[in-house]
């Protein structure tokens, strides 16, 4: 068979079809509502790689008269062998007609060869007005899969895998909006199951999603790395003449240039949420969480703030021996080795001093002012001097990846970023955390990493990723 | 010596400094399309067909057009010339204050000497700081504006500081060289050997004989034999010295040009040219290891996967508006429970000892519903007012089956026929939601003129001010 294999996702209305489908083709744009005829004609949901389909998906509109269209299948047929020639002469004669639309809709990609995925919702009872539907998918002779969605609380699947073990070939849960990255390509695999001539297709397919999703984690890694380099480099500069300079006090200035470069860093920080929700191909996540705000009770820099993201004083002292030691190797460099490694073990402890008196002091940013020169005087704010903010960045930009790359596309639901209850960091690496603590520092000083070092500080960020990601599966 | 490694890496530092602001997804697409164009001409892809592509796409000027390396190339072009002309002018200078002769004091061969060793130090310096990536000009880079973005480029300004700083070398060392010619043909001048340590001629002769080993071989005029660098060893208290014949002075010249040509000028032009090639070299490196050329192959060896997204109908919802509002639960003896409602048990409140409770829907066949319908209707002949109440499940839909049933309905059952639709929740003791709730309006709505109503199975007491508000 040449063919790419289709699936026909097909059942009664308002059963989660579309989000089956949406969580599948990775698509946020289905329109997916408790309401029932929200999908009134067929849509196809190809996946290509390099512009060839491996499989295509077909969300198709409910049954609306089943037993109807399952008399006139009986009154027409003669044996068990005309059935799914019968279906196809019912959609052929029905095309037209207004009250058969639904059932044409998804009858068609059965005739033309599809697989059947059935879909029913798992948290309402089991109801036998579904027979007949089952009966006329039957009919068709088509491959079949039943997919128990659950839409509720409850839990009925029990009897629903009963109930659908005497028609489909294959029962499967599968909770669209909840179910795992993994699920989703098990689910695919069993696609692939229902006929031989589809089981490669499908196998490359998962392959490619894997893939991509390791793909997709270093992508979000570069850009926390960059928006970390961004926001903790940042410095408010403003131009301020003679005359101004009079009129403003000190503080009333520094007020305004501590509001804009609050704005600023929350800006960024959103155009990074942005950008991973892109990189995720989720369009339209509606988020909540507490904003970059220096002073409000969910204040990045507020006592709770700090206590969720930033990390403890031992912590920042070893991250700090580290990335000091390294600045003493070039001492020790310098005099050709013969300080005895003296520089790094020098360079380390004050690193590490630094860390841990100051690790654990609010530092926000000082207002400087420069000297007057040819009539005006130069105002700056920033760049953050307290490293626990690099740290608090950090632990929201990995929460919220967490929860994008962990988010279904059938999820409509407010995307709430609630904090984490135990520090996770602990168990990164020495190397990664040094990293990160070299990064750093070396942002706030308004010093540019390099090529080499971008890439080191997103692998580290690609490292805290998956330590995040551990943790948040494993913790109870 | 062409440029082409390094615009070849300027280019592609420009171009993926600006795809850093484009969508990944875009790049990935745009790349893997040009590895498979490479693979259907049977090419391997590599930095400047990618380029060419690039500029090939976006026309003359476009995005892949070499503007950034040109402007780049200019400046350090500018540099270079800027470092030749004040190289030049100092060899001049230079020379002539080395020869400055003014019929009394000889020209010390032994500062000469020092002179050069020290050009050759300084040759050798500049190669070597750009090798360890030392940049004492940065200063100078900083007010001519051609420091580079942080970035892969920024490693190569070492190298290319060096290789303007030889090439000033380089001016320096041909002009001094063509000065002390024409100083040789238009004045005479009188060289001699002078210093306080205690040396013999024939130490000093050592010496010199070491240090033109060079051009000995092929020039041997041009190496000062032992017996004019006895004759030529000058003090300054000593005036005795100016007796020899004043020829003898002005013989040490073919060894002065020679010492030049080899020690300073020859230094230069091999490190000059060894900056060049380094630059290039350098730049081929850096492009092999740029960031972006590993990003540019993974996303030329990757496929780009489409996961089907392209399609967007989430803003066309159903209309959920209506305007039916729940009704009173009429008084009945007729119930009809639709595809399964009311199963296992019924609700006690709307059974009693005169009820008369009808199926259909569901497992019933479509002869057994028009049976249904028969039954009512005889029933409803006797009822006043004919009032039938419909059980329903709330959380299935109302479908087209309903419809039809309701449709037949009233053209078989007495034209005052009103009937209520009761959604049931699949826990009796509770209410059914409000978005299930909606539906059935919605559905009694499309029925319209009043046949259909829906109705709750009230579980307990209600606030009907209250209600009628959130209505």
């Amino acid at each position: 068979m040449t063919d790419t294999p289709v699936f026909a996702v097909v059942g009664h209305p308002n059963k989660g079809k579309s989000s089956v489908v949406a969580t599948l083709s990775q698509n946020d744009a289905i329109a997916i509502a408790l309401e029932p005829g929200t999908t009134r004609t067929r849509q196809s949901y190809p996946l290509k790689v390099d512009g060839r389909t491996l499989y295509t998906l077909v969300d198709t509109p409910g049954f609306q008269r089943p037993r109807r269209v399952l008399e006139w299948l009986e009154a027409h047929s003669l044996s068990a062998s005309d059935r799914a020639e019968t279906v196809k002469a019912f959609v052929t004669q029905h095309q037209n007609d207004g009250r058969f639309t639904d059932e044409c809709e998804l009858l068609a990609p059965l005739i033309e060869g599809a697989g059947i995925i059935y879909v029913v919702d798992g948290s309402v009872p089991y109801s036998a007005e579904h027979e007949a539907e089952m009966a006329i998918l039957r009919w068709t002779g088509r491959p079949s899969l039943a997919l128990i969605n659950s839409i509720g609380f409850d839990d009925y699947s029990d009897t629903w895998q009963a109930a659908l073990g005497q028609f489909f070939q294959v029962v499967r849960m599968f909770d669209a909006v909840r179910a795992p990255f993994e699920q989703h390509l098990s689910l695919l695999r069993a696609f692939g199951q229902l006929e031989p001539g589809w089981e490669q297709p499908l196998e490359q397919a998962t392959e490619f999603l894997s893939q991509q999703r390791l793909k997709r984690r270093s992508q979000a890694a570069m850009m926390v790395a960059r928006a970390l380099e961004d926001i903790m480099s940042f410095q408010q500069t403003r131009t301020l003449t003679a005359g101004q300079v009079q009129e403003t006090s000190d503080n009333s200035l520094a007020v305004q240039m501590r509001e804009q470069w609050y704005k600023r860093q929350r800006k960024r920080e959103q155009t990074l949420r942005i950008e991973i929700e892109r990189l995720y191909q989720h369009q339209r996540i509606k988020r909540q969480e507490a904003e970059l705000e220096w002073h409000s009770e969910h204040d990045l820099f507020s006592e709770s703030s700090r206590k969720i993201w930033a990390v403890n004083r031992r912590y920042l002292a070893t991250a700090g021996f580290g990335a000091g030691a390294v600045g003493g190797v070039g001492i020790d460099a310098l005099t050709l080795g013969t300080s005895l490694g003296a520089g790094a073990l020098i360079g380390g402890l004050i690193g590490a001093a630094g860390s841990y008196f100051y690790g654990d002091r609010l530092m926000p940013p000082a207002l400087r002012i420069g000297v007057l020169q040819d009539g005006l005087k130069t105002a700056s704010f920033g760049p953050v001097q307290d490293i626990q903010f690099g740290y608090v960045v950090l632990g929201r930009a990995i929460d919220h990846w967490w929860h994008i790359s962990h988010r279904n596309h059938a999820g409509r639901g407010l995307l709430e970023l609630e904090p984490a209850d135990h520090h996770w960091l602990e168990n990164l690496g020495r190397q990664s955390r040094q990293t990160v603590q070299r990064a750093f520092d070396k942002s706030r000083k308004q010093k540019p990493l390099d090529g080499q070092q971008r890439q080191e500080l997103a692998h580290a960020i690609e490292q805290s990723m998956i330590i995040y990601d551990d943790w948040r599966l494993n913790r109870t | 010596m062409t440029n082409s490694a390094l615009r070849l890496f300027l280019d592609f530092d420009a171009v993926s400094q600006r795809d850093a602001h484009q969508p990944p997804a875009f790049l990935h697409r745009r790349d893997r399309k040009f590895a498979q164009l490479c693979k259907e001409r049977d090419q391997q892809p590599d930095a400047q067909q990618w380029l060419n592509h690039i500029a090939h796409l976006s026309g003359p000027g476009g995005a892949g057009s070499s503007v950034a390396s040109t402007q780049t190339l200019r400046l350090w072009r500018r540099v270079n010339s800027g470092f030749i002309a004040v190289g030049t002018l100092f060899g001049i200078f230079t020379m002539i204050g080395l020869l400055f002769y003014d019929g009394g004091q000889r020209i010390n061969i032994t500062v000469i000497l020092a002179f050069v060793a020290l050009q050759l130090l300084l040759a050798v310096f500049t190669t070597a700081q750009s090798l360890i990536g030392w940049q004492p000009w940065r200063w100078l880079l900083n007010r001519l504006r051609v420091e580079a973005q942080p970035g892969p480029g920024s490693k190569l300004q070492p190298l290319l500081m060096a290789r303007a700083a030889q090439l000033g070398g380089l001016g320096f060392a041909i002009s001094g060289l063509l000065t002390l010619l024409v100083m040789v043909v238009i004045q005479d001048l009188a060289f001699g050997w002078s210093t306080t340590l205690e040396t013999a001629a024939a130490g000093y002769h050592r010496l010199l004989v070491t240090v033109s080993a060079p051009w000995g071989w092929f020039w041997p005029g041009a190496v000062p034999d032992l017996a004019l660098v006895e004759a030529t060893r000058f003090y300054r208290s000593d005036t005795a010295a100016n007796i020899i014949n004043p020829q003898r002075w002005g013989q040490w010249w073919p060894f002065v040009t020679m010492l030049w040509a080899t020690w300073v000028l020859l230094p230069r032009l091999i490190l000059s040219v060894c900056a060049a090639i380094l630059v290039q070299h350098k730049a081929r490196r850096l492009l092999a290891r740029h960031p972006a050329m590993h990003a540019l192959q993974y996303r030329m060896e990757t496929a780009v996967l489409d996961t089907g997204n392209e399609h967007n109908d989430a803003a066309d919802m159903p209309d959920t508006r209506t305007n039916s509002t729940l009704q009173p639960l009429p008084d009945s003896h007729v119930l009809l429970c639709w595809a399964g409602a009311g199963e296992p048990e019924l609700p006690r409140a709307l059974v009693n000892n005169n009820t008369r409770i009808f199926k259909a829907g569901g497992r019933a066949s479509l002869a057994e519903d028009q049976q249904t319908r028969v039954h009512i209707a005889t029933e409803l002949e006797v009822s006043s007012p004919p009032t039938v109440i419909i059980l329903t499940r709330c959380w299935e839909p109302p479908t087209g089956e309903l419809q039809d049933f309701l449709e037949a309905a009233r053209d078989a059952w007495p034209p005052s026929t009103r009937v209520t639709l009761v959604p049931l929740s699949p826990d009796m003791h509770q209410e059914p939601a409000a978005h299930q709730l909606q539906q059935w309006l919605r559905f009694a709505d499309r029925m319209s003129q009043g046949f259909v109503s829906v109705s709750l199975l009230r579980l307990g007491f209600r606030d009907p001010y209250l209600e009628q508000e959130q209505q």
